[in-house]
Parts: C-alpha cells; structure tokens; sequence
C-alpha cells in the first residue's frame, strides 16, 4: 500500500473507532412516562436519606455553611481524581430545585445528569438502581422539603474530564451487567429489610465489596472487604463478624451501629465511617436492627 | 575550607549517629504511643460495659478507668515527634501539617475524661461517657488512616 493509502486507512480506522466510542457510551435515559403514579411519603423519604448517609458525602465543606444540610461542595479524593458531591438541597439554580421526578430517577437508577451527562461511579448508583420506585419519589420529596442552599457544582479534577466522563458509558455497560438486589427465599421480614438497605440505599458493597479490575463489584465476594476507596489501608471484611468474634449478638452491632465509638466501639470511627454510624444512627431502631441481622448472617 | 580526611569521616559518622537515634527515637515513641492507646481502649471496656448495663454504675470503677484514660491521653499527646508517622503507625499526616488542630482533640479527650472521673451519678454517667467517646471518635476519623 502506498503511504497516503496507509495514512487513510489509519485516518479510516480512528473515525470508525471514535464513532464506536461514541455510539456505545450514548447515555439513554427513561422516559418521563416511566414514573408511576405515586402519593409520595417524606417521612420514608427521611429514613432513606439516613440510610444512604446521603449527608456524609454532600454536606459542605468545613466552614462552608450548615453542615446539617446536603449543600455539597466537600472534597472526595479517589485514586482516580477529586469529586466534588452535588448540592441535593432544592435551590432552583445549583441544586435540585428544577429536577423533575424523571430527572431524579434517572440520576439514581442510571447514574444520568437532567442535561444527560453521565456521572461518574463515586456517586453510587450501581448500588442505588437497586432502590424501588417508590422510595425514589419518596427520598425526592424529603429532599425537595429541605432548606434551599445556594451552592454552585463544580466540575471533577479528572484527567481529560471530559472524555473520561463519556466514557462512564462504557463502564456501565459492564457494571449495570451486575444483577439488582432480589429478596432471598425463606429469608425474615426483618432480614429482608436489612438485606435491601445494607445493599441499595446503604451502598455498604460500594467500600465493603472488593471491585475487579475495572472497578465492578466482584458478585462472588460481597462484602469481603478490600483496599480502601480512597488509597490508603483497608476496608474490613462484614463477613464471619459473630465467628470472628468481633461482636457479640445482633444487639451488640445494633449498640455498636447507634453509638459508635460514643461507647466504645472503636472500629467504627475509621476511613470514613464514622460519617456512616452517624447517619445509621438516625435509622429508626427496626431498620437499625434489621440492617445488624442481616450483616451478622453474612458467613 | 578544607577538611580533613579524618574530619570528613568524623561528621558522616556523626551524622549516621543521630539519623539513627532519631529514627530509634521515632519508633519508640510510636510502640509506646501505641501501648498507652491500648490502656486507653482497655479502659474504656469496663465504661462501655456500664452503659450497656452489663455491669452495676459504681462511681469508683468509673474513677479509675477515667483516670487511667485521662493519663494515657497525655501521656501519648507528647509522644508524636516529627518523623514518627509512617511504617506500622496509623497516624495521618494531618498530626504533623495540622499540629494544632491535633493537640486540640489531644487536650478535649483529656479533659473529657477527666469531667468523667467526677461523675458520681448514673443520671450524668451515660452523657459524660458519650462526650469522651465522641472525641476520642472525632481524633480517629480525622487523624488515623484506616487499618492495614
């Protein structure tokens, strides 16, 4: 082949690629069709924000306002890059104040921005598209009941944001593979409750599940512990906690989940998750127990 | 100037000493760092065991194991020398780049636990013991890395 014979084939090539690119990393969000009729319940709403600790990654920076409310802005460094959580207060210009029930939807269940930009994965939403519709709607009307906070998004100091950003698409082709939570069979109410928070609303899997190589959840491992997210030590294996000794009875996690190391439990004021006890601790107590039988099962 | 050969090799040696001593300096403040917190978490067993009302209040159980904390707290606040962080120890490098702000949690976990020795009634008991967890909690979250 002569040489501009190559040189176009190349050039051939690298368009074909880009379009490829392009055409598998299409963010397709739900239409607003998709969001039944719902009488929506704040109060659920409440108890779901707790159990996502919503609060411990979008409350604002230290000294940047009332820490109580989830305005964002606090920086989360990965290994990847720095994120900067968004404000989830109802402010109509840098919050969610003009997100509709579909625009909530479709950040939670397919991690989509309401101009259709892929988010990336340190929002959690490979564990949140396993939440049901109704808690959705539900967790948006407490949201949309809070103060409204004025607090401006920042982009991520990712390398080549941008594509990095388009290219999520292709991530979620592999993660969103990953089944949704199922209840179990012959499982308690209570167990199954647990077993949904922990796993949906709780993200425990995002920190507690090891992740392959391309940062997916490995299925055959959950909750085995792992490296931590952000770089530096370990995450604790959940599983074994009763044979490993590590607490007594589903009681003793529940103390532990509601107090911390406010009585001792040392363990939990650790690589984050401090945050985490916190916000469990505002659980009321049937979920905080639910949450304990089902960890404490975990072998 | 010019130094002698001799001279020369006197202050490598020298210098080779002190690195030494002040890296042995380092580790022995951190395992001794390192015991007075584990008298400390021992400490706090019996205290935990009271609130979950595994164990009867007894002010005088309180006294001791308050006092045995308050003592190893400052005992290990000034245990934390430049340079003793990395290896084995779980100190961030915020205990050094934000010294202040940890002698602050250093000397509010103190004196917590000496607010707890005083505490002769239970009514007061369970409040006291949530004020000393919560900075020994607030130091953890902030200045210790995870567990290797």
């Amino acid at each position: 082949m002569s040489r501009r014979g190559t040189l176009a084939a190349l050039a051939t090539l690298a368009v074909a690629g880009a379009a490829a690119f392009w055409l598998v990393t299409r963010p397709s969000p739900l239409p607003a069709a998709a969001v039944p009729t719902h009488q929506v319940d704040p109060r659920n709403g409440e108890t779901l924000y707790h159990a996502g600790s919503c609060l411990a990654c979008h409350r604002p920076p230290e000294g940047a306002g009332d820490r109580s409310l989830p305005s964002g802005g606090t920086p989360f460094p990965t290994p990847v890059g720095v994120f900067y959580p968004q404000n989830l207060t109802p402010d109509a210009e840098t919050g969610l104040g003009r997100w509709s029930e579909i625009d909530f939807v479709n950040a939670m269940r397919l991690g989509l921005s309401p101009d259709g930009r892929h988010y990336f994965p340190a929002f959690p939403y490979a564990s949140y598209r396993s939440m049901a519709m109704a808690d959705l709607l539900d967790l948006r009307a407490y949201l949309m009941s809070l103060p409204a906070v004025r607090s401006p998004s920042r982009e991520a100091d990712v390398p080549l944001v941008s594509l990095a950003r388009r290219g999520v698409g292709l991530w979620k082709r592999v993660a969103f593979r990953q089944p949704l939570f199922s209840p179990e069979p012959g499982r308690t109410p209570s167990w199954t409750r647990g077993a949904y928070l922990a796993n949906a609303p709780g993200h425990c899997g995002e920190c507690h599940t090891p992740k392959d190589w391309l940062m997916v959840a490995d299925p055959s491992r959950p909750m085995a512990g792992g490296p931590h997210p952000g770089g530096e030590g370990k995450v604790p294996s959940l599983r074994g906690l009763l044979a490993r000794k590590k607490y007594k009875d589903v009681d003793d996690l529940v103390l532990a989940l509601q107090n911390g190391e406010t009585l001792g439990y040392e363990h939990l004021s650790s690589g984050g998750m401090a945050a985490i006890q916190e916000n469990l601790a505002r659980l009321p107590e049937s979920d905080v127990r639910a949450i304990a039988e089902y960890v404490l099962s975990l072998e | 100037m010019r130094l002698s050969k001799p001279a020369v090799a006197s202050l490598v040696v020298a210098g080779l000493v002190l690195g030494a001593s002040l890296a042995v300096v380092a580790a022995d403040a951190f395992q001794e760092r390192h015991m007075a917190m584990e008298m400390v978490g021992d400490a706090m067993k019996p205290l935990a065991a009271i609130a979950k009302k595994e164990a009867p209040f007894d002010p005088a159980v309180v006294k001791a194991n308050a006092t045995t904390i308050a003592d190893h707290i400052k005992k290990a606040s000034a245990l934390f020398p430049a340079g003793s962080g990395g290896g084995e120890s779980r100190a961030k490098p915020e205990v050094w780049t934000d010294a202040a702000g940890f002698d602050k949690a250093m000397k509010d976990a103190q004196a917590a636990a000496v607010a707890l020795q005083a505490v002769s009634d239970e009514a007061a008991y369970r409040p006291a013991l949530g004020a000393l967890g919560a900075t020994c909690k607030g130091c953890h979250d902030k200045y210790r890395i995870p567990k290797q």
